[in-house]
């Protein structure tokens, strides 16, 4: 009886000491996070206006996202343009990074330096450098991407199935083909992060499982799709909410752009409307996607 | 592709047995991986030799279609120029100071935060960790501008102060681990001290150590690969921020900030004349000098630190296992 009730307060003494870790952070998170997230809705429903001593906001309904949605004629164009290019992006980026992660995690001579040089956007990919490059890459017309996209141009691609006799598939392949080729400057520069976790990923499948496929005889297609696979799948999600969290936050993207030229006219309403939609949009998506995916993940525990 | 597909399995066949003579599908792979990583590593090096290239050639150069590479005119002049116009020294010395501080402070508090959930159960520590969770997905431009009320009438009641134009914009959210990606890193550090065995903890209460101290001289010098990756992390993001500076000061040079208003910047210093007219290739030439020397600095904490960072990556438990 005694044990019990000395094991009953080591527990809550350790759930004050939870308490006192993360004390700081919970009030941070409240003043800092909940208290402008709750007035951020407030605002998406009313009359902004800053003016002396406070921020007065006036209550009007739904009257901002009825604007929002039917007046601006901007918002619903940049909103759909914005969730396709991050719709057929994503998948590309993961499949992308899966692969490159794959091949560094191999043996060979300079791996460092390719692992230092692809980890490089990282260091980069989020700031105004990225944006001026990018720009600039465009602007020249020299662009290494185009200088790139050229070795797989569109034309050589179709040329190619048809040699192989693949007719027909190669209108949409091209197509598809030639969208990857000119976007692959974006798509490699936004993949450092997902490459990382993946390679940590792959480093983490434990010996025992190689050897015992080696001794199976399977051969590396079978191995990659019988263990790697398994092994990684449960950050093709991490990796694929990442991506689709990392496009939404960006303040490069065009829904944001707009956003900050709302705020810049002073039409802060209707900015934290258009705000509140894209990430109920959003996060409708990313629950979907976790749904779905959930179904053909393999956790190892649990 | 089955081509390619043999190739693979033959790859890994041999790659077994290392010491046997290289199979022809093995040499074939090497190239067809070396092509790979070649052309891609180009599409990402490509803009910083650029950028190298453009630094230190005169304007004219931007015009002449004969100089790719290799500047006709090899020149300082632009590099100085954008040092002045930038106040490179005094921008650095704010962005070390800003944003550099905060990096720091903020992987401090994220670690403790990140403990915190990782080895203690307590009432409402899911929906806590829900809240972390809601921390990374919404963005900053939501809560932005309440967030500017709060800092411009910082207080409870009428016993406000005015933070705006403070370093307290910046540092008071660090130091409760709410900065810039607060939500990620205090996620990453959860799961990486998940990944820790129980056993030197239990050790040292064991041996009298009080939660805190246990933190401090046990569990945080076992993670020094974790904090490692989350500060270069850390560092990248609050050196790269423009967008909450920017919303917070009025009037501050921090590198990021001072790189996006180059532009007029230059403008002015240089020609005397907001409205200049200079071709847009001929910017370029600043625009990439700039570019360059806000990148130096974390570029050179990156080469010091890539070793760990990229081999390390595995034991910085970012996979939680």
């Amino acid at each position: 009886m005694k044990k019990k009730s000395v094991r009953l307060s080591y527990q809550r003494r350790k759930a004050l000491y939870g308490f006192g870790f993360i004390s700081l952070w919970l009030f941070g998170t409240i003043v800092f996070f909940l208290i402008p997230l709750v007035k951020s809705l407030w605002y998406s429903f009313s009359d902004v206006s800053i003016g002396v001593g406070s921020i007065d906001a006036k209550w009007v309904g739904l009257d901002k996202y009825s604007y929002v949605l039917t007046v601006d004629e901007k918002y619903l164009k940049l909103l759909r343009e914005t969730l396709i290019e991050t719709a057929w992006k994503t998948p590309l980026i993961l499949i992308f990074s899966l692969f490159i992660a794959v091949i560094l995690n191999q043996k060979f001579r300079g791996r460092a330096l390719a692992r230092a040089v692809f980890f490089l956007p990282v260091i980069i990919a989020t700031g105004p450098v990225y944006k001026i490059i990018s720009g600039d890459m465009s602007n020249t017309g020299s662009a290494g991407a185009g200088q790139f996209s050229t070795m797989f141009s569109t034309d050589m691609m179709g040329k190619l199935l048809e040699f192989l006799g693949i007719y027909g598939l190669s209108e949409s392949m091209s197509g598809m083909i030639s969208a990857v080729a000119d976007n692959i400057f974006s798509i490699v520069w936004n993949a450092g992060i997902q490459i990382l976790v993946f390679l940590a990923a792959l480093q983490n499948i434990p010996s025992s499982a190689r050897e015992a496929a080696q001794i199976e005889g399977a051969t590396a297609w079978e191995y990659f799709w019988k263990i790697t696979f398994p092994y990684v799948s449960p950050f093709i999600l991490t990796n694929l909410i990442f991506t689709v969290i990392d496009s939404f936050t960006n303040p490069t993207n065009k829904v944001m752009e707009r956003l900050i030229v709302m705020r810049e006219d002073w039409k802060f309403g209707e900015a934290s409307a258009m705000a509140w939609i894209y990430f109920a949009v959003v996060i409708a998506a990313i629950g979907l996607i976790t749904l779905v995916i959930n179904k053909f993940i393999y956790y190892e525990t649990e | 592709m089955p081509e390619e597909q043999t190739v693979k399995t033959e790859t890994k066949e041999t790659e077994k047995k290392k010491k046997h003579k290289k199979a022809p599908a093995e040499v074939v792979w090497a190239v067809f991986r070396f092509l790979i990583l070649f052309g891609l590593g180009f599409v990402i090096m490509y803009p910083l030799l650029y950028m190298i290239s453009c630094s230190f050639r005169e304007r004219a150069d931007m015009n002449d279609p004969t100089v790719v590479w290799i500047p006709r005119h090899f020149t300082l002049s632009v590099m100085r120029d954008t040092i002045q116009a930038m106040d490179f020294g005094t921008t650095l010395l704010n962005t070390v100071l800003m944003n550099v501080g905060c990096s720091m402070v903020q992987v401090l508090s994220c670690a403790i935060t990140g403990y915190g959930f990782a080895r203690f159960r307590f009432r409402g520590s899911r929906l806590l960790f829900g809240l972390v969770i809601l921390m990374i997905l919404v963005p900053t431009q939501v809560i932005a501008l309440p967030l500017y009320g709060q800092f411009r009438f910082f207080g409870i009641g009428s016993h406000t102060v005015n933070l705006i134009d403070t370093m307290w914009t910046m540092y008071l959210p660090a130091m409760t681990a709410n900065g810039i990606r607060a939500g990620l890193m205090i996620f990453l550090f959860r799961q990486f001290f998940r990944g820790l065995p129980r056993e030197i903890e239990d050790a040292a209460y064991i041996d009298g150590c009080g939660p805190f101290m246990t933190f401090v001289r046990v569990m945080a010098p076992n993670a020094s690969a974790a904090f490692l990756t989350v500060f270069l992390f850390s560092l990248v993001w609050y050196w790269n921020d423009y967008y909450v500076s920017s919303t917070f000061f009025t009037n501050s040079k921090t590198v990021a900030l001072m790189l996006q208003n180059l532009d007029t910047e230059l403008k002015i210093r240089l020609f005397k004349d907001a409205k200049a007219d200079i071709s847009p290739r001929e910017q370029i030439v600043w625009k990439e000098a700039g570019c360059l020397l806000s990148i130096a600095p974390v570029l050179a904490v990156y080469a010091l630190l890539q070793k760990h960072f990229t081999e390390g990556i595995a034991r910085s438990g970012i996979t939680g296992m």
